[in-house]
């Protein structure tokens, strides 16, 4: 059972219990979800296979993603990815009644007033996609290949400051990965370590 | 002189004010700036803190803040010159918060910063200090980035230090990680990794945690397993992903609430052997299972001293009486019970209350044993006079039962004189306990509180079962002998028990306060027989009343009690008792010793330090050493530094040295030589030539 299998309604009922934070490999196929986006479509990670995705856990409420949004740093970074082909996942895993939880209409709110250039803004509510992807931090990224595999996870840069005026000087790990994707190169950095909030996780697990 | 200088200095610091605080927008985490002195010299250094008060329910991150949140900044505006070293960060606390592990301080905490100063500055020279702080405040569900700017002046003067404020900034050191001194090895094996601290087994231990520095070593929110074998403490905990390609690793081991030692390790092979070590108590156990079987096994080891301490001389005459009082109560059923339930309540509770004692002293530090109580010659003596009156009363001198305690006792089914007499039974066993209950309460001693407790409690029902079993069965009841005149003569042979256990109580007396010690407790014994043997006079005469005769007895046996003291003993005191008469180490001392030019060896060491213990067996504490140091009266200072006492951690720092082992000698006359960290009995004996 090395393939983790996770999912929200429908498939709620067979989802595996996560109490704890797990986690994926990097290197290795990165586990199947299948969650509602902010229209109650239904999103699958499968689906997207043949094209590179990348996920973003994201908080509105968070002052480390409000960082990357007012500064427009993260939307770029979307825009950029999107022109290459690249699925953007945005998640939130926030738990109702904690900072950050959007219902589907507060999301589609956030999505238009942020100006966010991502291809779906998932709600994950219960944290499983979260828990399953050991998601710790907002922002924390992950970048899944062609072929499924996770070939990066973790902060949007190097600088561990919620100061705009740092990102200029930050190297961005996720522009960098998807360059050299792009470019048939292996990724150099395949794991740094995220910077944020925490992820605001249902207290009962 | 002096007050003029106190005079300018106060002048000084209410013109620069000693502290800043954060200007502009009210931050959940308040900030000062704080400078131990505010006129440090030239070439010296000082150090400033970084107060920082939290609001209630917030709370500010250490330099690794966990699995989230970030690692507060500082950056300096200094004046030429002056350099300020890395931020230290006291010892974390955990937090868990929905799964994910954060190290932060959730209550007042300070950074302390060392500023070094140039040499050549005059005195007077402004140095204006400013420092920009960024910081992560959050409350357990939001984070808000937090920044202040601080300034404040100094000014180059002779390094003054206010008492109140070095109190102050002692406090604030004392929470400070200590360096361990040796490297520690990590191996990360099957997913897991394990790391090995060598800690002397003799080093008392808290709730135990491991705060790695280094990212990526551990999985922060994973439960730590801490077990110890000798001298290795280790701790094993889920791996983070990529451990295995770290060449070292940085962190702060906690061996309890806000003490911790800062380490350093190296990859390396790390055993999985040890007794695990529990979660919050300092006892060992060998795993859960095992703790069961130990718990049960000593339970009925104390439950068998218990009942075996029955026919001990100085409980059985007590229970014979209980007994007898039983009987002659003719056996009605409800009051016999209760009479039973409360002597058993007596009991227990007495053998519950003496253990927790003892395991609240030795909680505390002191070496205490079973029956510590009677190391206290006042103990003794009070014994020694209960069980006097005791053994008079049996003897026939006077009468219990017209006591109006007694005749209470008779009416009301006895139920509170059963629990005193129960108390009694028990407070008077402890000295009989030894030869029976070794085994089950020195298991005692290394299990759990809550466990040692029962292991007490079963103790107290082993002693209370006979009676217990009396009260539940009448059967047994009805087996008792008819009351009768021979219980008279009995209860005069019962005495004689009696007035042995008072003997023996006189005689550890004689050992603990001497000849003259015990001749007064004697005497006490005697004034008491003789007040008794008066009441009992009176008794006989129908005047059942009169304890006002007690009274000087009393005071006789009081002032006695208050004023014996134990006798003082050959060799005592030292604080490494051992071959080498040690003093404990304070620099009026050592300056006193130079003046009258004897050469002195200092050396610090401290319960955790492993090279300290290992140097102490190996080359200190020798006869050959002792025999040397005697030859040429090298006076021996030790500091124990096991608590980071700050004053030894200054006079440490002053030498270099940034913790234990330290090991000075000083001829007379000259300067400290610093002795290596590896010491030899030849290297100390070459010493005192």
């Amino acid at each position: 059972m090395k393939m983790w299998i996770g999912g929200t309604l429908a498939a709620a009922a067979f989802a595996l219990a996560m109490p704890v934070i797990a986690g994926q490999a990097t290197g290795a196929k990165a586990g199947n979800f299948r969650v509602n986006d902010a229209t109650g479509k239904v999103i699958e990670l499968e689906q997207f296979r043949g094209k590179t995705v990348v996920l973003e856990w994201n908080n509105p409420g968070c002052p480390f993603v409000q960082k990357h949004y007012t500064s427009g740093n993260m939307q770029n970074t979307q825009a950029a990815a999107r022109k290459d082909g690249v699925v953007w996942l945005t998640i939130n895993s926030g738990a109702p009644g904690k900072q950050g939880y959007m219902t589907g209409p507060e999301a589609l709110k956030f999505v238009k007033e942020q100006k966010s250039n991502a291809s779906y803004y998932l709600l994950d509510p219960k944290g499983v996609v979260g828990k399953g992807y050991g998601a710790k931090t907002t922002p924390q990224m992950f970048i899944i290949d062609k072929t499924g595999t996770l070939v990066y996870q973790g902060g949007i840069d190097d600088k561990a400051t919620a100061k705009v005026a740092d990102i200029a000087s930050a190297t961005n790990y996720v522009t960098a990965a998807l360059s050299e994707m792009k470019a048939g190169k292996a990724v150099s950095i395949r794991e740094s370590r995220p910077y944020g909030c925490s992820v605001k996780y249902s207290d009962v697990s | 002189m002096k007050m003029l200088r106190f005079a300018i200095m106060t002048l000084l610091s209410l013109l620069l004010g000693t502290q800043a605080h954060a200007q502009a927008q009210p931050t959940h985490i308040k900030p000062a700036l704080i400078a131990e002195s505010v006129v440090p010299a030239a070439g010296g250094i000082v150090t400033l803190a970084l107060a920082m008060k939290p609001d209630r329910g917030w709370h500010g991150y250490w330099k690794n803040p966990g699995d989230a949140g970030i690692t507060p900044e500082f950056n300096w505006t200094l004046p030429a010159g002056v350099t300020a070293a890395d931020a230290e960060y006291p010892v974390p606390h955990r937090l868990m918060l929905a799964g994910l592990m954060n190290y932060v301080y959730e209550g007042d905490y300070a950074h302390l910063i060392t500023l070094t100063l140039p040499a050549g500055l005059a005195k007077g020279t402004k140095l204006p200090i400013q420092l920009a702080a960024d910081w992560l405040a959050c409350t357990d569900q939001v984070c808000v980035p937090e920044s202040g700017t601080m300034a404040i002046e100094l000014v180059v003067g002779d390094g003054t230090i206010d008492a109140g404020r070095k109190g102050q900034f002692d406090r604030w050191r004392a929470l400070l990680p200590r360096p361990l001194g040796s490297e520690g090895r990590f191996e990360v094996a099957g997913g897991n990794f394990r790391l090995g601290v060598p800690l002397p087994a003799s080093a008392t231990l808290g709730e135990v945690y491991f705060f790695p520095l280094t990212d990526g070593a551990i999985d922060y929110a994973a439960p730590q397993t801490v077990r110890r074998d000798g001298d290795m403490l280790t701790i094993e905990v889920k791996a983070a992903g990529a451990a295995g390609e770290l060449k070292v690793i940085d962190g702060v081991l906690a061996l309890d609430k806000d003490k911790g030692l800062a380490l350093k390790a190296l990859p390396g092979k790390v055993s999985a052997a040890g007794a695990i070590v529990g979660p919050a108590d300092t006892g060992r156990m060998e795993g859960a299972g095992g703790l069961a079987g130990t718990l049960l096994a000593s339970f009925g080891a104390a439950l068998l001293g218990g009942l075996l301490l029955n026919i001990m001389p100085c409980v059985f005459p007590i229970l014979s009486l209980k007994a007898l009082s039983l009987a002659r109560s003719g056996g009605h059923e409800t009051a016999a019970r209760r009479e039973a339930l409360a002597y058993t309540a007596g009991i227990v509770l007495v053998c519950v209350g003496l253990g927790a004692a003892l395991l609240g002293l030795r909680a505390g530090g002191s070496a205490a044993g079973w029956a510590f109580q009677l190391q206290d010659p006042r103990v003794i003596l009070f014994l020694l006079l209960l069980v006097s009156a005791v053994a008079f009363n049996l003897a026939g001198l006077f009468d219990f039962a017209s006591l109006g305690f007694g005749n209470r006792l008779a009416a009301q089914g006895g139920t509170t004189g059963a629990f005193w007499t129960g108390a009694l039974a028990a407070f008077v066993a402890t000295p009989c306990t030894g030869p029976f209950m070794g085994v089950a309460l020195g298991a005692a001693l290394v299990l759990p509180p809550i466990a040692a407790l029962t292991i007490f409690a079963g103790l107290g029902l082993g002693l209370a079962l006979p009676f217990l079993a009396l009260g539940f069965i009448p059967a047994l009841r009805k087996r008792l002998p008819k009351p009768g005149a021979w219980m008279e003569r009995f209860q005069r042979i019962l005495s004689i028990p009696m007035f042995v256990t008072a003997l023996g109580l006189a005689w550890i007396l004689g050992r603990q306060a001497g000849v003259d010690g015990m001749a007064m407790g004697l005497a006490a014994a005697l004034v008491l027989g003789l007040a008794l043997w008066w009441i009992g006079r009176r008794q006989s005469h129908g005047d059942g009343r009169n304890w006002l005769a007690l009274a000087p007895a009393a005071a006789v046996a009081m002032a006695m009690i208050l004023t014996v003291s134990p006798a003082p003993k050959a060799s005592a005191g030292a604080p490494a008792a051992g071959i080498l008469a040690a003093e404990p180490f304070s620099e009026a001392r050592l300056a006193a010793l130079q003046q009258e030019g004897r050469p002195v060896f200092v050396y610090f060491t401290a319960d955790w330090c492993l090279s300290c213990k290992v140097n102490e067996k190996a080359a200190i504490q020798r006869q050959e050493v002792a025999d040397a140091f005697a030859a040429r009266r090298v006076a021996v200072l030790v500091g124990d530094w096991t608590d980071g006492d700050p004053v030894i951690g200054r006079f440490i720092e002053s030498h270099g040295r940034s913790g234990v082992p330290l090991y000075l000698f000083y001829k007379p006359g000259g300067a400290p030589e610093i002795l290596p960290q590896v010491l030899t009995p030849e290297r100390l004996t070459a010493l005192a030539v």
